[in-house]
């Protein structure tokens, strides 16, 4: 058996020594830098158009992004730590990795709000959150635990239609963009989502304004991930979200600044 | 032997992982926090329904195309093949535009039938059936190739209707393959994700079958989704040990 043993792990410890050397010989001049920013999927129109104009200010950083769920992308980065840069559609997602690994230069960069969507042709006839308590409405939110799916139940309860509207619910999907994917597809008759996804899916859906004293203002907080192996370009992104470059960008996409 | 041990290692690893980082001392708490026993037993009704229209459907089409003769069959094999190929989340979308509510076909059982499958266990079960079909007409058609045929011409000669002759001479010959092939249908079945919360949505007791129930328990409980994972691992193992080496080997 020993010899057999020996032929197993040989090769994977040396495929591991030459894994280990190239990741960290990077950085020559020459070379791009990679940068990886890890970022809530509500944020995914606005980032991509971040990531081209920050690689047209910084051409030696080549930025990849990961979007999906906050609460995901917070425990994928704690367990696996590939992350520079962590853009959270939450608080609590950010106080995750905070915890651990440990966050730096942690700030506010935007904030959104809530909003009802239907299809173009709003099949359930829903004009205000009040009708989301309607009978045979297929409602769709964000599972619990996915920021967009927390607000939009808090909402709800503010609204005191909690109980019924979640009774509506036909589909708990895991992240904000799965949610607007169902009501553009037209099987969902109603969805909550942020108002930034309103701006940016533009005629293939309607959107029926919450009103403010039931709304949920989220804040999106972004750090560099302690860890990182390329600190001075992970800052320059988050200095380039915070700029003003950077917030006209989420602006156009249906963000607004951070208090 | 080497590449041997390491195979087997490869598939055991993740298996052995499951168990050592499993939350022991709060087993029940997890199994009853991210609802185990309602999405197992979905996934079991939806599996079996999704292996029941898969051979009803499947074995026919397979022995067309192990017995047509027509333009177009390597064609038609390449495209009922095709979901063994393809990401399952494109068998989604494609469902979603295809029988959705405001889908080429969907539009019209919706508006005419007052059909909708979207969000609905027979969506699951159509999204689940679309993946898993292909493994039992691929393994029906390699039996009926196989066959010799003259056990078919003596009975048909002997004056057995064409039908008579299928199903008395020519499906008892297949039983085997068809057997095999139903069994890694439904196995396909089981682990059904990317086509059903594509096309079906995540809702528990409709449409929530295990794996996404697992996908989901990750957000609030990462403990309950290697409970979840646990369960699906030993329901499947317990299956494929009671079939032992009938799936490949001897009979």
């Amino acid at each position: 058996m020993i010899p057999i043993r020996r032929g197993v792990i040989l090769p994977f410890i040396a495929v591991l020594g030459v894994s280990c050397s190239s990741s960290s010989s990077t950085s020559p001049a020459t070379t791009s830098t990679p940068l990886f920013v890890f970022a809530a999927s509500s944020l995914t129109k606005a980032f991509t158009q971040i990531g081209q104009d920050f690689h047209t200010a910084h051409p030696n950083v080549t930025v990849t992004f990961d979007f999906g769920s906050s609460t995901d992308l917070a425990s994928q980065i704690q367990s696996e730590g590939t992350a520079d840069v962590f853009a959270s559609a939450s608080g609590t997602a950010m106080d995750t990795l905070q915890s651990a690994p440990g966050v730096t230069d942690r700030t506010s960069f935007a904030t959104n709000r809530l909003v009802i969507i239907t299809p173009p042709d709003n099949p359930a006839g829903i004009a205000s959150i009040d009708d989301l308590a309607g009978s045979d409405v297929k409602l769709v939110l964000a599972a619990e635990g996915v920021p967009v799916g927390d607000y939009a139940r808090q909402a709800l309860k503010s609204a005191g239609i909690l109980a019924q509207a979640t009774a509506n619910v036909v589909s708990n999907e895991d992240d904000d963009a799965s949610v607007v994917a169902k009501v553009t597809a037209g099987d969902a008759d109603a969805a909550i989502v942020y108002t930034s996804d309103v701006a940016s899916s533009g005629s293939s859906v309607r959107s029926v304004a919450i009103p403010s004293a039931v709304n949920v203002v989220a804040t999106y907080p972004i750090a560099v991930v302690t860890g990182s192996t390329h600190t001075d370009a992970a800052t320059a992104f988050l200095d380039y979200v915070v700029e003003p470059a950077g917030q006209a960008t989420l602006k156009d996409f249906g963000f607004g600044p951070a208090g | 032997m080497a590449l041997a041990s390491f195979g087997a290692a490869s598939v055991l690893l993740p298996v052995v992982a499951l168990f050592v980082r499993a939350p022991w001392s709060r087993l029940g708490g997890a199994l009853s926090g991210v609802g185990a026993s309602t999405a197992l037993r979905l996934s079991i009704e939806v599996s079996l329904a999704a292996t029941a229209i898969s051979v009803v459907v499947g074995v026919p089409l397979a022995w067309v195309l192990a017995r047509g003769e027509f333009p177009g069959r390597n064609l038609l094999r390449a495209v009922v093949v095709l979901p063994i190929v393809l990401p399952p989340v494109v068998g989604g979308v494609g469902l979603l535009v295809a029988l959705g509510r405001s889908g080429v076909v969907g539009r019209w059982l919706h508006d005419a039938l007052g059909l909708q499958l979207t969000f609905t266990t027979a969506g699951a079960v159509v999204a689940t059936t679309f993946v898993s079909m292909p493994l039992v007409v691929l393994a029906t058609e390699a039996g009926l190739r196989g066959l010799d045929r003259r056990h078919e011409r003596a009975a048909a000669a002997m004056g057995g209707s064409p039908w008579y002759v299928f199903r008395r001479v020519t499906l008892p010959m297949v039983a085997p393959q068809l057997a095999a092939g139903a069994v890694l249908t439904w196995a396909r079945a089981l682990g059904e994700f990317g086509a059903t919360i594509t096309f079906a949505g995540n809702l528990a007791g409709r449409t929530q079958t295990m794996p996404l129930a697992i996908y989901q328990a990750r957000q609030v409980d990462p403990g309950g989704a290697i409970v979840l994972s646990l369960i699906l691992v030993l329901v499947s193992v317990s299956v494929l040990v009671a079939l032992g080496g009938r799936l490949t080997g001897p009979r």
